[in-house]
C-alpha cells in the first residue's frame, strides 16, 4: 500500500476553522522562503490561537528556525506573509517587536556584560521592559545578577535569555529550540518557568523543538512541521486521541494511513493511522484488534516519514 | 541612552581602553617632544644666521654666532631624532587606527557574537538601536582626537618656530581639527564595512588598506583636482617674505611663459637648447655660492652656461600657483566638509544596511 502523504497532511484550512482571525496570536498565509535553491518553507498556512502553547515540532532543518525567524522580521519572504497579533512585523517591525518576547536557540549573551548589565541593556532598548519583573524571576531562580553572564551555566544562561523575553511583558512568546542545549534539570525548570508565566500573563507561546518529549507536558497545541510545510496541526490532546499506531497494514475502522517509520529497537515498521473523531471516542485509550494509542512521538514520527515519502519503509 | 552608551563603552572595554590610552600617550608624547624643542629656546636669529656647513673659508664666527651654531644644531638632532619621528608618525596614522578599531566592531561583533537578534527584538528600531552606538563611538573619538589634533599643531609649531600654524599648509592634513575628521570618515567607513560584512577582522584589514590608500593619495588628489580652481600665482618675493613671517603657501602647480604666452616646460627646454647649443657638463662651484646670473639649471645637475647675449627677462619664466597661507582654514574647513561628508555616507550605509541585513 502506498502511502499518501498529502491526504494525511492536515492543513491549516482545518485549523482555520478552529482558530478565527481573530483571535489569532501569530498567523502565517502562504509563507514561503527558499535559501537559493533549498525551501525552507513551502506555501505554510498556520495560525497559533491567542492565548495557546504551542509547540512546533520538527527534524533538523524542518523549517522552524525560519519561521520564528520570519515573525521576528530576521528574514524577509519570498512569497506570503506573517501576521504577529494582526501586525506585519516586514512591514511594521518595530510595532510587530513590541509585542514579541524572543528566546534565540543559543543563548545570547555579551561577554564580560553582568546579567544586571543584560536587563539594563533590555530596559535602555525596549520602551516597557519590566526590570524588576525580570530581576525576581532570576532571583527566584537563583542566578546572581552581579555575574558575568558569559560566566553562567547553559541553563541559567537560558533563564536569562527567558527573564528577558519575560521582561517585555509581549503578548507572544517565540522561543526557538531554547531547550536544546539543556540538561534535564534545566529544561524542567526552563518549561516551569515559561508556564507560569504563560499562565499569569495569559500570553501566547510558540515553542520549537526537534525533541518531542520535551513539549509534549507544556503545549496545549501541536505543529509538526517537515521539509518545510505544516504536516499536522491541532490541540495536543487531538493528536493524542485521533492517532493509533499498528504493526500491519489492516487500518482500524475510520483511519486513513499517515506514514510508517521504525518503532523502538529498529525491528517492526509501525504505522501510523489518524482516526476520524467518532471513531476516536470510540476507541480512545484502549489497546487491541491490532492498534494501540499512539504517543506524541509516534505521532510526529509518523507524519515527518510521510512528509519524507517513507523511504525504504513502504509497506507492502 | 546613556546607559546604552555606558554599556557600548563596557561591551567593547578592550578597544575603548586601548584607543583612550594610546591616543592620551601620543598626545603627551607630542606635547612633551614639543617642549623639548621649545625648551632650547633657540633664538629666531640663529636660524636665520646658521652656518651648518662650516664656514666656508669666511669669516671667524664669533662666540655667539658659535653658541647659535650649537643651539641649532642641537635643536636640529633633536627635530630629527627618532622618538620625534616615530611620534610624528604615529599623529598621522594613530587617528585612521583608532576610527577602525573602534568602527569595525559595532556592529560586526555582534553578528559574530550572535547577541544581534537579542538587542535588535528588544529594540524594534535597529536605526536606533545603530545610532546609540555611534553616539557612543563619537563621544570617545572626537574629545580624543581632539587631543590629538592639538598636539600635533603644538608639536608642529615647535618643530617650525617661525610658522604661524594656522597659516601655514606645512603637513596641514596631518594635524589640527582636520584629525578628528580624519578619525570620523575612518570610524564610519569601518563602521559601514563591519554592518555588510558582518565580521570584524575582515572589516578591519579592508579598512586598513582603504585608509592607508587614501591617506597617501589625498593630498596629491585634493592638489589635483580639488584645490587647483583655488590657486592664485605666487610671486617669490611674497612668498618668501610670507614664509618669514610665518606663511606658508602651498604650492600647486608651475607654469611657464614665455614672452607672456604660456608654454609647456618641453617647449621651454626647446628654448634652451636653441639659445644656448649643446649643454656643456661643468663642475658646481666648490664653494658652493649661487651659479652666475646667466646660468640655469636643467634640473638633473648639470649647469649649463647662458649666452650672454640675452638678458635672464627673455628667459623662460618659471611661475608657481598655489593657495596663500591666509587660506588655511578655508581649505582646512573645505577638506575636513569632504571627509565629514564621507564619514555621514558611510554611516547612511551603515543605517540602510543594518535594517536589511539578517542578524547572524
Amino acid at each position: 500500500m502506498a502511502l499518501d502523504a498529502g491526504a494525511s497532511t492536515i492543513t491549516a484550512a482545518t485549523a482555520a476553522t478552529a482558530a478565527t482571525a481573530a483571535t489569532a496570536a501569530l498567523a502565517a498565509h502562504g509563507l514561503s522562503k527558499r535559501f537559493k535553491k533549498k525551501v525552507a518553507l513551502d506555501a505554510v498556512d498556520l495560525i497559533v490561537p491567542s492565548g495557546s502553547v504551542t509547540a512546533l515540532v520538527g527534524p533538523n532543518g524542518a523549517g522552524k528556525t525560519t519561521l520564528i525567524r520570519v515573525c521576528m522580521a530576521f528574514e524577509r519572504p519570498n512569497s506570503g506573509c506573517v501576521e504577529v497579533d494582526g501586525v506585519d512585523p516586514w512591514k511594521h517591525r518595530t510595532d510587530a517587536l513590541r509585542r514579541v518576547g524572543y528566546v534565540p536557540q543559543t543563548p545570547a549573551v555579551y561577554r564580560g556584560l553582568s546579567v544586571e548589565d543584560h536587563l539594563a541593556m533590555a530596559r535602555s532598548l525596549h520602551p516597557v521592559f519590566d526590570a524588576d519583573h525580570a530581576r525576581r524571576r532570576l532571583d527566584q531562580l537563583g542566578i546572581p545578577l552581579d555575574q558575568r553572564a558569559d560566566t553562567l551555566s547553559g541553563g541559567q544562561a537560558a533563564q536569562l535569555g527567558l527573564a528577558i523575553a519575560l521582561g517585555t511583558r509581549a503578548k507572544i512568546l517565540l522561543l526557538d529550540e531554547p531547550l536544546a542545549n539543556l540538561d534535564p534539570l534545566a529544561r524542567r525548570e526552563f518549561i516551569q518557568v515559561l508556564l507560569d508565566a504563560v499562565r499569569s500573563e495569559g500570553s501566547t507561546a510558540l515553542l520549537s523543538s526537534h525533541i518531542v518529549t520535551d513539549v509534549e507536558d507544556a503545549c496545549d497545541r501541536l505543529v509538526i512541521l517537515g521539509g518545510g510545510k505544516v504536516r499536522l496541526d491541532c490541540p495536543l490532546e487531538e493528536a493524542r486521541h485521533t492517532h493509533r499506531l499498528t504493526e500491519a497494514d489492516s487500518p482500524p475502522p475510520g483511519a486513513t494511513a499517515v506514514g510508517s517509520f521504525l518503532g523502538k529497537g529498529g525491528q517492526k515498521v509501525m504505522m501510523l493511522w489518524r482516526l476520524d473523531p467518532a471513531a476516536a471516542a470510540a476507541v480512545v485509550g484502549t489497546s487491541g484488534a491490532g492498534s494501540e494509542p499512539a504517543s506524541l512521538e509516534d505521532v510526529v514520527l509518523g507524519y515527518l516519514a510521510a512528509g519524507r515519502g517513507t523511504a525504504g519503509l513502504q509497506l507492502n | 541612552m546613556l546607559t546604552r552608551i555606558w554599556l557600548t563603552y563596557k561591551q567593547h572595554r578592550f578597544e575603548t581602553i586601548a584607543i583612550a590610552v594610546v591616543c592620551l600617550g601620543v598626545a603627551v608624547a607630542a606635547f612633551i617632544e614639543a617642549w623639548r624643542l621649545n625648551s632650547l629656546n633657540v633664538p629666531w636669529h640663529c636660524f636665520q644666521t646658521w652656518q651648518g656647513g662650516g664656514y666656508n673659508g669666511g669669516p671667524i664666527p664669533d662666540a655667539a654666532q658659535l653658541r647659535c651654531n650649537e643651539l641649532v644644531q642641537s635643536y636640529q638632532n633633536l627635530q630629527q631624532s627618532t622618538d620625534v619621528s616615530i611620534v610624528r608618525m604615529l599623529l598621522i596614522f594613530v587617528p585612521l587606527i583608532a576610527g577602525i578599531i573602534l568602527g569595525a566592531p559595532l556592529v560586526a561583533r555582534e553578528i559574530e557574537q550572535g547577541t544581534a537578534p537579542l538587542s535588535w527584538s528588544l529594540s524594534g528600531s535597529r536605526r536606533r538601536w545603530l545610532l546609540g552606538k555611534i553616539l557612543a563611538g563619537l563621544l570617545l573619538i572626537v574629545p580624543l582626537m581632539l587631543a590629538l589634533g592639538l598636539a600635533s599643531d603644538v608639536l608642529q609649531g615647535a618643530m617650525s618656530p617661525h610658522l604661524h600654524t594656522h597659516a601655514a599648509f606645512e603637513n596641514y592634513a596631518g594635524r589640527g581639527v582636520i584629525v578628528v575628521f580624519w578619525a570620523l570618515a575612518a570610524y564610519a567607513g569601518t563602521l559601514a564595512l563591519g554592518t555588510i560584512l558582518g565580521r570584524t577582522m575582515p572589516a578591519v584589514v579592508l579598512a586598513l588598506v582603504i585608509c592607508f590608500f587614501v591617506r597617501t593619495t589625498w593630498e596629491p588628489g585634493m592638489n589635483h583636482f580639488v584645490l587647483t580652481p583655488l590657486a592664485t600665482k605666487q610671486a617669490d618675493q611674497v612668498s618668501m617674505s610670507n614664509y618669514y613671517s610665518g606663511m606658508v603657501d602651498m604650492s600647486l602647480y608651475q607654469k611657464v611663459y614665455l614672452d607672456g604666452k604660456e608654454i609647456s616646460n618641453d617647449e621651454a627646454n626647446a628654448w634652451y637648447m636653441q639659445h644656448q647649443g649643446p649643454v656643456v657638463e661643468t663642475t658646481p662651484d666648490p664653494a658652493g655660492s649661487m651659479p652666475p646670473a646667466a646660468t640655469a639649471s636643467d634640473g638633473s645637475g648639470l649647469i649649463v652656461a647662458q649666452p650672454p647675449a640675452i638678458p635672464p627677462s627673455e628667459f623662460p619664466q618659471y611661475v608657481t600657483f598655489g593657495i596663500p597661507g591666509s587660506m588655511y582654514w578655508q581649505v582646512v574647513g573645505f577638506e575636513s566638509g569632504v571627509l565629514l561628508l564621507g564619514a555621514l555616507l558611510c554611516s547612511a550605509i551603515a543605517f540602510v544596511w543594518v535594517d536589511r541585513r539578517r542578524p547572524y
